[in-house]
């Protein structure tokens, strides 16, 4: 169908929204992806790029009870992996272990872990702890955030705390800070909020409507990168919050998610109902005060978007850097198609 | 015998030699017969060896030859005696007869002394008697001598004494010219003799200079004499002695006070700019005023150039005099750009005089062609003073503050009537200044300076664009109404497309010799279409931003899976056919229509024929019948109908048009109620309101926007999600829908009945 395409295709059965890299296997790179189907069975994909990164090959093919809003994969068990669902009615979020020998049969069913069914509302997503060794967890629904500690072999998972974000503010979203780990940024109705977890309390807030996305830079501390749905890409410095470092005009529609490479700080990416990808190179950096105005002048010759990739059929929701080979991407639009690209073309020479 | 000849023949070779040198000073051509073989066989040679030759002789010939050489040698030697003889012969010939001569020249000198010593003899007695002639004269030529100096003093006594009435009669006659002449004659002596036997004579004669100098201080203030009398008089002033500063004073002062005379007044030049503008009569008004002051300049100019003439020395004071008059031309009318500006009904008079050139450029360029002008009279007179140097600096500078103020005022206009809505003038008026701005500028003239001007156009185009840029960023931090943006792209647009030009123009009909390096078109061309393009983006961005506020609340506050059934036809629709219509009502007031038109339709039902010929409305119509049985196997359907149907090109790039604007924003809009709809989870009632809504939505819309295809497109996207996202996705029957939708019309008609405001139809 996409004969012009560099990437590599494969195709679910059904429309999805979420695809999540698997960071725990660091001998292939893997990406989850779960569908979404209000009517029929939905499943969860395990894919693998094969070594020569040339094809995608699906690993693993597990049914899951309801429709997928949300999939996040275990920073250190990459056999365990969480997700948002909702049944039409009502949302629920659970945390799942592929059985042990997978990918022998078609359609394998999965070891529910743990259900975090402390929610009433619509759940929004969930988020491991990034250090990778941590067992915890938090999970969002409109009004609330709870903080979870994880035990697998009991399989079991505990509420830590739950603190009410109130009824005003309705969440939408979040990012845990990599760089401190008691931090979280949780997008709402009109503003950014950041939450301190030991006090689970809101520290700091940047008003910013609608913000739709969020994602902290893993490589450069305090740097944030938001997405909204008109005005494109925002990079704030946690430090000076009350403007934005760097703007980017975003996609034609709505901006709807962005990502930060793990490895390469500058490259940036984006995805949008406007059915493209755009790859971004920010080389704004509030640290580098000395060198400020040569990036400024070459950030006005040099056209921020480094590549557009626009071979979609239809709004692209999911995206997900690989950590291991971070020059890969996975990209997933509405019609369940995945697609890995490569972004080395683009690298900054160092 | 060999032996014998070899001896003979060196020395007749010797002899030879030594003739042919005394005759000839070449030897080389006094033997040009001899044998050039190798030297020892060189007879004539000087390095000739006889013994050597004699052996050589020996050996290479025999006896016959040998013999037959030695004929040859003693025939050659006997001549050779007879050619001595002769040359001895000759030599002694010539010197006996060199002997008589000089014998004979001793017995002609005999008798010469004699007749010497009698010519000195004579030569002495004339000497002697002219003596006695020249000492019998003497004494009367010394006599005569004595009588003719005493007639020429007596001449001079007679002379001043005769000179007071001498100068009478020259003040009579007025030739001063004379006077003077008598009078600087008689100085000398005067002074000299003056306090003895003259001194009647020197009081007269002063008395007469006195009243001379005053007749000529008074012809060289009059400005009824002729240029020429009044520097022949200082001329002669100067001559006199009489101290010429105090007269160069006196005669700048009048200068200056002339000046005041000669200044533009601005208040009386307006209001005839204005009479003239309102009275349709400009040539005849214009005339008047203008030839007075250029009469006045040129006799300031005449003066000047007199006063040039007379002190041809002092012309500092001149240039700063010129100098003085050029800034006060000008500050007069800073002065009075400043006034106009600032006046309250600046832009009143912009429209109500719109077809006509607005009076201020008028003005402006009016008083700069005639200080030009004033400047080129004057140039002509001062070339050293820079005069248009001076002046193109200040008229640069004017030309500058009339642009800053001129613009900074039309940007508060533009603001201020955008919020009044009256817009429809503004870009007539606008496109008005800027050229009349650029004629007056070109009609100037400034030739030679080119530099500086271009240096105005430039400059006035760096205000342009950060103007444009600062009004881009003022519409982002503040919510000033979304017209104005587009006002601006707009003008951005007209000056990208009709300013440029235009200002390119000028400077190449203008300066067609000089080069035009500081003002790039191109440059500027690109500037300006970057900032039309954002700022129309913007003005889309801000639009949709307003809508998709709309329906955001729309989708976020019902339970969509706990919707009732639907009654009517939802108010979120009207209040986005409202907001598309204010959309379509700016883009109508600003932006000019595209080439594409579609037929007009009449309203009624929203029936799905199209007269649209596209190809694409084959898939639309296909998808219009197969909505009611998309619900049952939708996903499967829509993954077909997406395999044969090209993708429709939702987001197209923005032009400069109603239409494409409208699109634009109308395509955006049912993109995000799409993402809207896909995002919430639906029961059937939820799934009808929406198919209800979107039905509705359909004739309007389509009314509205150019590209018909394309919004069928995603109306039917918008219809398809829902029903995805829907538990249990049964359309509505075909005549309930119809009939709910029959009713919003009647209801909507009815309120259009009530208040007058049209609601698209």
């Amino acid at each position: 169908m996409q004969g012009g395409s560099s990437g590599i295709g494969y195709g679910l059965k059904y429309q999805a929204r979420c695809i999540s890299d698997v960071k725990a296997d660091t001998d292939h790179t893997s990406f989850l992806t779960g569908t979404l189907s209000l009517k029929e069975e939905n499943e969860v994909h395990l894919l693998r790029l094969s070594s020569g990164g040339s094809e995608l090959v699906c690993e693993g093919l597990f049914s899951h009870p309801n429709e997928i809003w949300d999939l996040a994969s275990c920073p250190f068990d990459q056999r365990i992996f969480s997700t948002v669902f909702s049944t039409g009615e009502s949302f629920g979020a659970a945390i799942w272990q592929i059985p042990e020998p997978y990918g022998q049969s078609n359609s394998s069913t999965l070891d529910c872990v743990a259900s975090l069914d402390a929610h009433v509302g619509k759940i929004n997503c969930v988020l491991w702890c990034p250090s990778g060794k941590s067992d915890k967890l938090i999970s969002m629904d409109e009004q609330n955030l709870v903080l979870w500690s994880l035990d697998s072999s009991k399989k079991s998972a505990e509420v830590v705390s739950k603190e009410s974000a109130g009824m005003r503010h309705s969440l939408s979203g979040g990012a845990w800070n990599p760089h401190d780990v008691n931090s979280v940024a949780a997008t709402s109705e009109s503003s950014i909020q950041f939450w301190d977890l030991r006090t689970m309390k809101n520290v700091n807030s940047i008003e910013r409507a609608h913000v739709r996305n969020v994602d902290y830079n893993t490589k450069r501390e305090h740097i944030l990168v938001t997405a909204d749905d008109e005005s494109g890409i925002h990079i704030w410095d946690l430090r000076k919050a009350k403007a934005p470092v760097q703007e980017l005009p975003g996609h034609t529609h709505w901006t709807w998610a962005v990502r930060c490479n793990p490895e390469y700080e500058e490259l940036i990416l984006s995805v949008g109902t406007d059915s493209a990808v755009n790859l971004w190179f920010a080389s704004a950096s509030s640290e580098k005060q000395a060198s400020e105005r040569s990036a400024e002048a070459s950030r006005q010759r040099v056209n921020p978007l480094l590549n557009s990739y626009t071979d979609y059929e239809d709004s692209v929701y999911g995206l997900a850097w690989s950590s291991r080979e971070p020059w890969f991407f996975a990209s997933l639009s509405y019609d369940g198609r995945v697609v890995i690209e490569s972004v080395k073309p683009f690298l900054p020479r160092r | 015998m060999a032996t014998e000849a070899a001896p003979m023949d060196e020395k007749a070779k010797r002899m030879r030699d030594l003739l042919s040198s005394f005759y000839t000073p070449d030897p080389s051509i006094s033997t040009p017969t001899s044998s050039i073989s190798t030297s020892f066989d060189n007879i004539n040679g000087p390095s000739f060896d006889a013994d050597q030759y004699m052996d050589l002789m020996i050996k290479k010939s025999n006896l016959d030859v040998l013999l037959q050489r030695h004929v040859q040698m003693a025939a050659e030697i006997k001549n050779l005696d007879t050619d001595l003889q002769m040359l001895v012969y000759e030599n002694y010939n010539k010197f006996i007869s060199a002997t008589d001569t000089i014998k004979r020249m001793k017995s002609n000198i005999f008798g010469m002394e004699g007749n010497m010593d009698q010519l000195l003899h004579k030569i002495m007695s004339v000497q002697s008697r002219s003596d006695g002639v020249n000492t019998s004269l003497f004494e009367k030529r010394e006599h005569i001598e004595k009588l003719h100096r005493t007639r020429n003093l007596l001449r001079k006594v007679q002379f001043i004494y005769d000179l007071p009435a001498r100068l009478q009669k020259c003040i009579k006659s007025e030739a001063y010219g004379d006077a003077v002449r008598f009078y600087t004659g008689a100085m000398p002596i005067l002074k000299v003799y003056g306090d003895t036997s003259f001194k009647d004579c020197r009081r007269a004669s002063e008395e007469a200079i006195e009243t001379i100098i005053k007749n000529l201080q008074t012809k060289l203030f009059s400005d009824s004499e002729s240029i020429q009398a009044r520097a022949e008089a200082a001329v002669l002033l100067k001559q006199l002695d009489v101290p010429v500063d105090s007269l160069k004073d006196k005669l700048l002062e009048k200068l200056e006070q002339s000046l005041d005379g000669l200044q533009i007044n601005p208040d009386e030049a307006s209001k005839l700019a204005e009479h003239n503008v309102s009275s349709k009569d400009e040539e005849s008004n214009n005339q008047g005023p203008a030839k007075i002051h250029e009469d006045a300049v040129r006799g300031f100019s005449e003066a000047m150039r007199a006063y040039r003439e007379i002190f041809p020395d002092s012309e500092e004071r001149l240039f700063k005099l010129a100098r003085a008059l050029t800034t006060t031309h000008f500050e007069n009318m800073e002065l009075y750009i400043r006034k106009r500006v600032s006046a309250a009904d600046f832009l009143g008079i912009f429209r109500e005089y719109s077809a006509f050139p607005p009076a201020d450029v008028l003005l402006l360029s009016n008083s700069l062609r005639i200080i030009w002008e004033d400047v080129v009279l004057m140039d002509e007179v001062l070339p050293e003073a820079a005069l248009s140097d001076l002046s193109a600096e200040a008229a640069q500078v004017t030309l500058k503050q009339f642009v800053a103020r001129t613009f900074s005022h039309l940007q508060q206009d533009i603001s201020d009537t955008l919020l009044k809505f009256d817009i429809n003038q503004k870009e007539v008026v606008d496109g008005e200044v800027l050229k009349v701005v650029l004629e007056a500028s070109g009609k100037a003239e400034f030739r030679q300076l080119l530099d500086e001007n271009t240096g105005i156009f430039v400059k006035m185009n760096d205000l342009l664009i950060g103007w444009i840029q600062k009004g881009f960023q003022d519409f982002f931090s503040e919510k000033i109404h979304a017209g104005l943006i587009l006002v601006l792209a707009q003008l951005s647009v007209v000056i990208e497309q009709k300013v440029i030009p235009r200002i390119a123009e000028e400077i190449t009909a203008s300066f067609s010799g000089g080069n035009s390096q500081a003002f790039i078109p191109g440059e500027l061309c690109r500037v300006f279409h970057a900032a039309s393009e954002k700022l129309l983006q913007h003005y889309i961005d801000t639009r949709t931003q307003k809508i998709s506020n709309v329906l955001r609340k729309r989708f976020k506050t019902p339970n969509w899976v706990k919707h009732k059934e639907p009654r009517e036809v939802h108010m979120y629709v009207d209040m986005l056919l409202q907001q598309l219509e204010e959309v379509g009502k700016e883009v109508k007031q600003i932006l000019p229509q595209g080439t594409f038109r579609k037929h007009k339709r009449s309203d009624s039902n929203g029936s799905n024929t199209t007269t649209s010929s596209r190809s694409t409305t084959l898939h639309s119509d296909k998808m219009a019948r197969s909505n009611s049985q998309r619900a049952r196997s939708q996903l499967f359907e829509t993954h077909l109908a997406k395999l044969f149907k090209q993708k429709v090109e939702i987001f197209t790039k923005v032009e400069f048009t109603q239409e494409s604007v409208v699109t634009t924003t109308v395509k955006l809009c049912l993109k995000s109620l799409q993402e809207y709809v896909r995002l919430q989870t639906f029961n059937r009632s939820g799934f009808q309101q929406i198919q209800l809504d979107i039905q509705f939505l359909k004739a309007p819309l389509k009314e509205t926007v150019e590209d018909e295809a394309a919004i069928d497109f995603l109306l039917d996207e918008v219809i398809v999600a829902a029903s995805e996202r829907c538990l249990d996705a049964t359309p509505l029957e075909p005549p309930i829908l119809d009939k709910l939708i029959q009713a919003k019309l009647a209801k909507s008609k009815e309120h259009n009945n009530n208040n007058k405001t049209t609601v698209s139809s």
